[in-house]
């Protein structure tokens, strides 16, 4: 085992996960607004409303994310290229983004529901009754309460997806674990660059697993 | 003000209100009782839109409240409404309960919003508290405030579905007093209550309810001295003899 290699592949490897935090970012992001609306149909009183974002939900919980991701960096570029009209080629980041964004915005839509639901009817009640329209008491009212219980939730499903971002793999997108096995290919050490690359992992989500608990407990209090 | 006509309404087979015709005139005061599940609260949920009915008609002020074409939260803005648990916003604080809808749905300035947000604090007895959260005070002050936050839409007619049922009774009368103040200052107010007190001092009319019926609709002191029917009697007897 040698593991010096590994110190003059830092600036390539924190490439890589500038790319991971990025998307990271952007997919909560776009996951949770996407999510947020997806919640909204769900519990409308508008059937076809409701049946559509219903549908929508458990058909992407029940295929595996490595499918929609390899199937959007086919698909995406054709349906934006037919949108704006152009040919142009859109990358496997942003096709990796979008794959993310309406994976997530699934199991987001779910813990939203459930936070929109935990508030009392009653709130619902005393928004409508000042006058607010159902706009302004979903924007002003339940979901600010909503957000702050359901908190938790939403970061402990984004540290799963901070892992799950590996998976732009398969396109190759050079993430933080794409660039620490590229780096060991070069050097000829591979176990040691993915021996650190799971240890940087595990630190990150763990410590941010560790800080959501904590301030899970500081809510509930 | 508040007129009430042959309103029935289901919950699927059961029917919790049958054919209920009621007024209230501008300035009066009156109040509804009867035993829990005898639609009540549904009667004055329904009067601002908040529960649908099936058939019959409300008009407030003129318009009529289950028609499909009316601004329901326009009518809703004039008419104030106080509920059984306060419903005060928790992440909000207390001025900003008082002053969000005023800014959101009447379009006040912030500072106008504000200036009459702290007037109606003081008129409850609260100004102290303009900036703690709901979850700071106790139940009377949260009820008053949830008064004041209706006062502050101005109002044309008030609203109260059980105001003091969920206080303890050292806080009943706080919130009473606000109740007794606004009716002596002329509020146009129907208030679903228990309290016979209340109701001896200031209503100008007593609603009782029995079964989604209003089996009893007249002036205080008829109502007092002699009520008609049976149920409403036994009623009173059971909760006046402590």
């Amino acid at each position: 085992m040698d593991f010096s290699p590994i110190v003059p592949a830092l600036p390539s490897l924190w490439e890589g996960m500038l790319l991971t935090l990025k998307l990271l970012a952007f997919s909560v992001i776009g996951g949770v607004a996407l999510g947020t609306v997806l919640a909204l149909a769900r519990l409308s009183s508008n059937k076809v409303l409701s049946l559509l974002a219903g549908f929508y939900v458990n058909y992407f919980r029940s295929i595996p994310l490595l499918l929609v991701i390899t199937w959007f960096y086919f698909v995406v570029p054709f349906i934006i290229g037919w949108i704006t009209g152009t040919n142009q080629p859109i990358g496997a980041f942003t096709s990796c983004l979008v794959a993310f964004m309406m994976f997530e915005a699934a199991y987001y839509c779910e813990i939203v529901r459930a936070g929109i639901q935990a508030i009392s009817r009653g709130q619902v009640n005393a928004a409508y009754a000042l006058g607010m329209t159902y706009g302004q008491t979903m924007r002003l009212i339940i979901l600010p309460q909503a957000f702050r219980k359901m908190t938790p939730l939403l970061l402990q499903q984004s540290i799963i997806l901070f892992q799950d971002t590996s998976l732009v793999y398969a396109v190759g997108l050079m993430d933080f674990l794409n660039s620490a096995r590229s780096q060991g290919d070069i050097t000829g050490n591979l176990h040691e660059f993915l021996l650190f690359a799971g240890l940087i992992y595990f630190i990150i989500s763990f410590g941010a697993s560790t800080l959501v608990k904590r301030l899970q407990k500081r809510l509930t209090v | 003000m508040i007129a009430i006509e042959n309103v029935s309404k289901w919950y699927g087979d059961f029917q919790v209100l049958t054919d209920c015709t009621t007024a209230v005139q501008k300035g009066e005061v009156v109040v509804v009782c009867g035993p829990s599940g005898s639609g009540k609260s549904t009667l004055i949920k329904c009067v601002n839109g908040l529960e649908p009915f099936q058939s019959g008609k409300i008009l407030i002020d003129g318009t009529s409240v289950g028609d499909a074409k009316t601004d329901l939260p326009k009518l809703r803005s004039r008419v104030g409404m106080v509920f059984q648990h306060f419903e005060l916003f928790p992440h909000l604080s207390i001025i900003n309960n008082l002053t969000l809808a005023q800014v959101q749905v009447l379009g006040r300035s912030v500072e106008g919003a504000r200036q009459k947000g702290l007037a109606l604090l003081e008129r409850v007895g609260l100004s102290a508290h303009a900036t703690k959260f709901p979850g700071q005070l106790s139940g009377g002050q949260q009820q008053r405030v949830a008064i004041a936050r209706a006062l502050a839409m101005d109002p044309i007619a008030m609203l109260f579905d059980e105001p003091t049922s969920a206080l303890d009774p050292e806080m009943i009368n706080e919130v009473l007093d606000v109740m007794v103040e606004l009716a002596h200052e002329g509020m146009t107010m129907m208030v679903v209550t228990h309290e016979m007190g209340f109701a001896r001092k200031v209503a100008d009319r007593v609603i009782f309810m029995d079964r989604g019926a209003i089996v009893e609709d007249a002036k205080k002191d008829d109502f007092f001295g002699s009520p008609r029917s049976e149920r409403a009697q036994a009623f009173l007897s059971k909760i006046l003899s402590h």
